[in-house]
């Protein structure tokens, strides 16, 4: 069947009477989001299974605010088809009154169906949901309209595949043969039952069995209750192993990398801390700035000296002139040539003391011993006047001058002296101050080096970081390592339920195994006791049962291997040009005897992979393709798909390849896009204008529609709201 | 009191106020409130004081004598010598006396004091104290005026860490 025209009347954003010609093959509507292109769809799902309550919320607001009250209209969405060149026509539809209170009240909703006599052209009505079956059956509704892309992966129930094999393989013929074996068969076991009871002398044995073998079948069910739960659980964390096997491998290479990241930047950190080394505040607190003080100490201490010279020879002068014998005398008597003498004080008391006391000159390191020869008793001597004259000096005399007899007043001389002799001390860390700032230099710049060589490795290591977790499906770094933890539990957790599933499973055999061998037992009994006729008989139907079970899988595999080529055969064309992998259906069997589909991808060489969006969606619209062509193989009838945004995650050049794929294909589609639209924006960000993109031109098509909003509107207000239809 | 050094470490040299603004404001942290910018990485001193320091002993070894000239107006910044340098060491700064009997050293020695006359009381000690002022604030505006220069041919020299160090090092040949 082709669907040749859908009206829609009034509803929501479809204001008065809006009409799709659809054409069979490919027809595209375009819309920019919120503009109409949802609402199209919703407005096809309301026709064919609306609800009849709540009406009032499908209304259009601009119809509604345009009437005057007592006025009605009509709200409706309805549709014709051709099937055998025959055409039918189904309509949903309710009737607005707006009444003196500007309250609305709607009628009740008429579903009504017409058919078109092909001999006479006269429309005979139908009963509309009949009608609507026989030319567009639910089972096959169910995989021809998709709303978004998240709603293609109609292979996550099982349900779904159970129903698709209902409807389309050649199982399904079996399923009533099976279902007769399974009752003939029963029929017969009863016969022989029967037969064997009335032999007195098995019956007690006979009863026995019976009764342990119907425990054994509820054992049975119990368990296999108990293995489908474990299954679903083992199911779940199987995949979400398989989806963390590839990232578990990067996320190991990751955390290594890590780590050698973390190690670089500490040392970077390290070296970082002797480069970021205060120079300025160096000068001060190690006393760099003195680097060329040591002229400076000179010329102090040259002054100091000379000062000092020059002060004792004034003191000597003014003793002169003061006609002090006892200083003349000293004068002359202590140092040749008419010296200067050395102050007082020097050397000091205490030295004086200590070479007195071991009798040495530790000046002229020579002998000074009052009782040794001349010459040691000489210095002896010499060294014992100069204490005398120090505490002379020191001691305060009754005939000591006047203080205003003094020469110098005061003693700055001694003060200034100490600090030059107290710096001598610290020249040589002057003179060591520029090898400081110089090594200082060089380890700096030794470490700058090395820190550059780490900041080169760190670029390194963060490239093949950054090349990990672009790998990766997961392109952030904090999910990964997430993945990676609990992928070590999946993989614990999955151990121990794999093992509960295997007793469970061993038990479930055993007991499998207990009934049949207590059957066996009965068989036994039954070929002494019941009539052979009815035994051969018997053994005839359990064969039977048992053909009829394997041709109906046998039969649901070649379905399974048909859909599988040919889902493959799509996925091919629709991603010529990107990796796919293959898709596979496996069969399964869970919990004990239950059966169940998966799909999935795989690469060559047998490796699973978790698909991204885009390949996802490629891989289930290739299934619903593969599905629609099995259709028509089967039924010889071909079904429209309705696709709402099926292909957001394509991006414009993807979406027109696979456009001009499904062109190709042999049943009608109807697909709502928001590519291909382009817009001139406001100053504001708000849009100006639309318009369709050149590249549309090139996208294969029978007929094209332009859903768009009538400009201007109020986007506060929903009565302004008009979606529009253009023909392209 | 016959000590000059300790009489000096109390006293407050001055600086001319032309150098507040354009170098004290932009070399020194004092009162500079956040770190950050660019503006803030050329101020390499912790404090006044250490640019006076700095200025100094540049001055000297260049022996840049330019005593502030009269009748300009000269500032300082209220902290007597002795308090120059950090006494606690709780910001794992050093003391710098060491550094304070240095400048005293210099200052003896450039400053043309008549030590005999301060000795027989016939020259005040405040005098030579004064005189020796007088010679630290003209190296120092001799050493504030260079850098200045420096600071005018090239705004970004001292965003370099290393400039004073090198500056000080220079004035060697």
């Amino acid at each position: 069947m082709i669907i040749k025209k859908i009206q829609i009347e009034n509803y929501l954003c479809y204001y008065s009477i809006n009409t799709f010609q659809f054409e069979d093959g490919l027809n595209i509507v375009l819309g920019e989001n919120n503009e109409g292109k949802t609402k199209f769809f919703e407005a096809v799902e309301w026709l064919f299974d609306g609800r009849t309550d709540d009406v009032v919320n499908l209304i259009s607001a601009k119809k509604l605010n345009e009437i005057s009250s007592g006025d009605s209209f009509r709200v409706s969405v309805s549709m014709i088809v051709e099937q055998y060149e025959t055409e039918s026509k189904i309509s949903r539809s309710f009737t607005v009154n707006k009444k003196a209170t500007n309250e609305i009240d709607t009628s009740s909703v008429l579903f009504e169906g017409e058919e078109t006599d092909n001999t006479t052209g006269e429309r005979i009505p139908k009963n509309a949901q009949n009608l609507l079956d026989r030319i567009f059956p639910y089972q096959i509704r169910k995989y021809s309209m998709f709303k978004g892309e998240t709603e293609l992966n109609i292979f996550d129930n099982d349900e779904a595949l159970a129903n698709l094999i209902n409807l389309f393989s050649d199982a399904r013929h079996y399923e009533k043969y099976t279902e007769k074996g399974a009752f003939l068969r029963d029929k017969a076991e009863k016969a022989v039952e029967q037969s064997t009871r009335q032999n007195r002398r098995n019956q007690n044995a006979y009863n026995l069995l019976e009764s342990e073998i119907s425990q054994l079948h509820r054992e049975k069910e119990r368990l296999k209750v108990h293995l489908n739960s474990t299954e679903e659980e083992k199911t779940k964390l199987e995949k979400n192993i398989k989806e963390a096997e590839k990232y578990a491998n990067n996320a190991k290479e990751l955390e290594t990398i890590n780590k050698r990241i973390e190690n670089i930047e500490t040392k970077i950190s390290l070296a970082n801390r002797i480069i970021d080394f205060n120079f300025t505040t160096s000068l001060f607190d190690e006393n760099w700035i003195l680097v060329n003080f040591e002229p400076f100490h000179k010329e102090f201490s040259e002054k100091i000296a000379a000062h000092s010279i020059k002060r004792r020879e004034l003191q000597s002068e003014y003793d002169k002139e003061k006609g002090i014998k006892e200083g003349e005398k000293r004068v002359k008597a202590e140092l040749l040539n008419n010296a200067v003498p050395l102050p007082d004080n020097i050397p000091s008391k205490a030295i004086m003391e200590e070479m007195l006391s071991e009798k040495i000159c530790k000046v002229c390191n020579r002998s000074a011993n009052p009782n040794g020869t001349d010459e040691e008793v000489k210095a002896y001597n010499f060294m014992m006047s100069r204490l005398k004259t120090y505490l002379e000096s020191q001691a305060v005399k009754e005939n000591e001058p006047e203080k205003d007899e003094l020469l110098f007043k005061y003693d700055y001389a001694n003060r200034l002296e100490n600090l030059s002799i107290s710096h001598e001390d610290n020249l040589k860390n002057l003179r060591l101050i520029r090898s400081d700032i110089k090594d200082k230099f060089e380890l700096i710049s030794e470490r700058e080096k090395e820190k550059q060589g780490f900041e080169e490795l760190l670029e390194k290591e963060k490239d093949e970081r950054k090349k990990i977790l672009g790998d990766s499906k997961i392109a952030d770094e904090s999910k990964l390592l997430n993945v990676f933890k609990n992928y070590t539990h999946w993989q614990e957790d999955f151990k121990s339920i794999n093992k509960d599933y295997f007793n469970l499973n061993t038990k479930f055999q055993g007991i499998l195994n207990k009934i049949k061998l207590k059957q066996d037992e009965k068989d036994k009994i039954d070929l002494t006791s019941a009539s052979s006729f009815l035994l051969k008989t018997r053994d005839i139907l359990r064969h039977i049962e048992v053909i009829f079970n394997e041709t109906k899988e046998k039969k649901f595999d070649e379905f399974i291997n048909r859909l599988e080529s040919k889902s493959n055969k799509y996925l091919s064309k629709i991603n010529v040009e990107a990796f796919t992998g293959q898709i596979k259906f496996s069969k399964k069997r869970i919990g004990g005897d239950r059966m169940k589909i998966e799909v999935s991808l795989f690469e060559s060489g047998g490796r699973y992979f978790v698909p991204g969006t885009a390949v996802r969606t490629s891989m289930n619209i290739s299934i619903l393709l593969a599905i629609s062509e099995l259709a028509n193989e089967v039924r010889d009838e071909t079904y429209p798909m309705i696709f709402d945004a099926p292909t957001s995650s394509f991006g414009e050049t993807k979406t027109g390849d696979f456009l001009n794929l499904i062109y190709e294909t042999s049943n009608q589609k109807i697909i709502l896009l928001k590519d291909f639209i382009g817009s001139v924006k406001n100053p504001d960000g708000s849009i100006k204008e639309l318009f369709i993109k050149n590249e549309f031109n090139s996208v294969k098509r029978k007929k094209a529609f332009w859903v768009k909003l009538e400009r201007p509107f109020d986007k506060n207000i929903l009565s302004t709201i008009n979606t529009e239809v253009n023909p392209l | 009191m016959k000590n000059l050094f300790e009489k000096w470490k109390e006293k407050i040299p001055k600086y001319h106020i032309v150098f507040r603004e354009t170098l004290f404001e932009k070399l020194t942290r004092t009162g500079g409130g956040g770190e950050q910018g660019r503006e803030d990485r050329g101020k390499q001193f912790s404090n006044n004081y250490e640019l006076y320091i700095y200025a100094f002993f540049f001055g000297l070894y260049k022996d840049e004598y330019s005593p502030i000239s009269e009748g300009s107006r000269k500032i300082d910044f209220s902290m007597p010598i002795k308090t120059w340098g950090s006494k606690t060491n709780v910001l794992g700064r050093k003391d710098f006396t060491n550094l304070q009997e240095n400048m005293f050293i210099s200052l003896l020695a450039k400053t043309d004091i008549d030590l005999v006359a301060l000795e027989k009381g016939e020259l005040d000690e405040d005098d030579a104290v004064k005189l020796l002022i007088k010679t630290m604030e003209s190296y120092t505006n001799g050493g504030l005026i260079l850098i200045k220069e420096k600071l005018e041919e090239n705004p970004n020299y001292f965003l370099q860490p290393t400039s004073f160090v090198n500056m000080i090092l220079e004035t060697a040949d």
